[in-house]
């Protein structure tokens, strides 16, 4: 490597010779780190938060239904939001080893915190005379739940799958400290262990641009799947508050997965 | 034929929302429950779909009882029309209209042709087809909402205050669609409203509940309002009961003065020379196209310049006006009433201006039904 060109370029412009100096090193290394290890972050946190919205569906239907379900579910699923993720993750090596298991586990019930609120708000905001409707043309339970109050809560139930899928991507980093933090093993791995900038500023750099792309990704799915919501004002407004108050419940969770 | 017999809805907390109710229901007339809140009305209409089960007695349909179907199969034999029309909103216009038809099971191209079919009849735009409820009006989305209930062509029809939720003007265009369906279609129509005007105008029968869903009264709207049973009944169809009683009557037997319309380009002195071979205070002045443009008083006359143009001296507003083939003598009072000049202007189909009738003539006509009230079969100008 040219070491000189990199430290003159640290002293004028250190900003952007660090980006300089990141950009080469994961280039040279995106064969072998860099490229499985961000498989890797995909399939962890993807894979959590699937598996945390199919738990809460069917959860957040149960709390609709039984609304006495709905405070302990809540509690419940607070509760372990609550736990510190790294104590999860030894928790479960017993049983899970290194396998993914042993990270996408403890995210996927973390993800439980923000989606089961937002299927059951999203569930609740289903005009009354739009149920009642529902029933008078003589739909059966399933089919209007399946027909008519999951589609029509579909816009809300995205919003949350938006926070919670970044939460996800920034928290993955975490299970790094059991050897399973897909882009989070780049920076503890490569850059803390070994006191080396570029793999640090890497993995950041990576983990925030697989946010977006996921974010805008649910963005599109939401255009696709709702487009009876594109122009309608207050479902966006809805969608939006939704987003907010998962927002505010993650706030605590996402600062941990930064310091990752 | 619907029939209640002795039908009861009590509440486990002890409230009854019916109260032994024996009601029939006639096939291909349009009945309306009208009640204030608390009246049972909606519990009612409600216990012919299942949506609410009878704690006693028994709701039959064409005599075999309710309760011997699955309630969603039962449902989709029976059309729904309810308050916000309740469309749901991630189903286009097409798709919603389609909903019982899809239920049914009915191969999807059938189940498109009938939302095309149904569109038309209730005079919705083919352009709406792929648009979604919350593109609509309130007003078309309701149009939507009949096009839905419609749609497996039941021969039953609920509709539980559809109208309410509307602007004034909207409803009456929506109503008037209704007679006009009803007329064609010939469905059993259970109708529950709170407001006594639209039953009557809609109503082949209305039946009055009191609070605590008793029946008061089961009636023709023209015998509700001539004779209501007792002063609950009385009070509910309003004190003003012998006015509403006027939209029996036809407006088309009053006496028209149309000597005292000037045209728009006369003269303030031709005016005045028709002012006093009529003897009349007031004078309509039309334009060219004989549309009434307003009132002009003998007083503006006199004080005008002899060869002024009536139609630019100050008018006073001829406020609302009545259509003399189609309105009834409510109209026509209500007109003359709102009238600043005390006369009712009444007018063609198209809009020009037939003549105007001053309120002693009203009142000589209003008398008249009075008088002969005993014979009387007044049953057309519905409305």
């Amino acid at each position: 490597m040219a070491e000189p060109a990199i430290a003159a370029a640290t002293s004028a412009e250190p900003l952007w010779g660090r980006a300089v100096e990141a950009w080469r090193w994961g280039r040279h290394n995106l064969d072998d780190p860099v490229g499985p290890l961000l498989a890797e972050h995909v399939l962890l946190s993807y894979a959590s938060v699937l598996i945390g919205l199919a738990l809460a569906v069917p959860l957040g239907v149960l709390c609709v239904r039984f609304r006495a379900f709905y405070a302990p579910v809540l509690g419940s699923v607070n509760a372990l939001y609550a736990v510190p993720s790294l104590a999860l993750f030894f928790l479960l090596l017993p049983y899970t080893a290194f396998s993914p298991w042993t990270a996408i586990i403890p995210l996927a019930l973390y993800t439980l915190a923000i989606l089961v609120p937002n299927v059951v708000d999203g569930l609740d905001q289903v005009p009354h005379h739009v149920r009642q409707a529902a029933v008078a043309m003589g739909f059966g339970p399933l089919r209007r739940l399946l027909r008519v109050e999951l589609p029509v809560a579909v816009p809300v139930i995205i919003a949350g799958l938006r926070v919670a899928s970044v939460a996800t991507i920034s928290m993955v980093s975490v299970a790094s400290l059991v050897g399973l933090g897909g882009l989070g093993g780049i920076i503890l791995t490569y850059g803390f262990a070994r006191d080396f900038a570029a793999p640090v500023v890497v993995g950041i750099a990576l983990s925030v641009a697989l946010a977006f792309a996921t974010d805008g990704l649910l963005v599109l799915a939401q255009r696709a799947l709702t487009p009876w919501a594109r122009d309608r004002g207050p479902a966006r407004r809805r969608g939006r508050a939704a987003r907010r108050r998962a927002a505010d419940t993650t706030a605590a969770r996402a600062g941990e997965g930064a310091a990752a | 034929m619907i029939t209640f017999e002795g039908v009861s809805k009590q509440y486990p907390d002890g409230t009854v929302a019916v109260d032994n109710l024996d009601l029939t229901v006639p096939t291909g007339h349009t009945t309306v429950l009208v009640g204030s809140s608390g009246s049972g009305k909606t519990t009612a209409l409600r216990m012919i779909n299942r949506m609410v089960e009878p704690t006693a007695g028994r709701v039959a349909i064409d005599g075999s009882d309710v309760r011997g179907q699955d309630p969603p199969v039962l449902r989709r034999s029976i059309g729904y029309v309810i308050q916000q029309a309740g469309l749901f909103p991630h189903r286009t216009v097409a798709d919603n209209i389609a909903t019982v038809p899809q239920l049914l099971g009915w191969p999807k191209k059938r189940a498109r042709e009938r939302s095309r079919e149904l569109m038309e009849l209730v005079g919705l735009e083919p352009g709406h087809a792929s648009r979604y409820p919350h593109q609509l009006s309130g007003g078309q989305q309701q149009r939507v909402g009949v096009a839905r209930a419609l749609a497996a062509d039941p021969p039953v029809l609920l509709m539980d205050e559809p109208f309410s939720a509307v602007d004034p003007v909207v409803r009456g265009g929506l109503q008037d669609e209704l007679l006009r369906l009803q007329a064609e279609l010939r469905k059993t129509v259970v109708f529950v409203t709170h407001d006594i005007d639209e039953a009557v105008k809609l109503g082949d029968s209305i039946a009055v509940l009191r609070p605590g869903g008793r029946l008061a009264q089961l009636d023709s709207p023209e015998r509700l309002l001539a004779e209501p049973v007792d002063e609950f009944v009385e009070a509910f169809v309003g004190y003003d009961r012998g006015v509403r009683r006027l939209s029996f009557f036809p407006a088309r037997q009053l006496p028209l003065r149309s000597d005292v319309i000037v045209t728009a380009g006369e003269t303030a002195a031709g005016a005045r020379a028709v002012a006093r071979r009529t003897g009349e205070p007031w004078l309509l002045v039309v334009d060219t196209g004989h549309r009434p443009m307003g009132w002009v008083s003998t007083e503006t006359l006199a004080a005008a310049a002899d060869d002024h143009d009536v139609a630019k001296l100050e008018l006073v507003g001829y406020g609302h006006i009545f259509t003399v083939s189609t309105d009834s003598l409510r109209a026509a009072l209500d007109a003359a009433v709102l009238s600043p000049a005390g006369r009712a202007v009444g007018v063609a189909d198209d809009g020009t201006a037939l003549g105007a009738v001053a309120q002693t003539e009203l009142g000589s006509a209003i008398w008249a039904i009075g008088s002969d009230d005993e014979h009387s079969t007044a049953a057309d100008g519905h409305g």
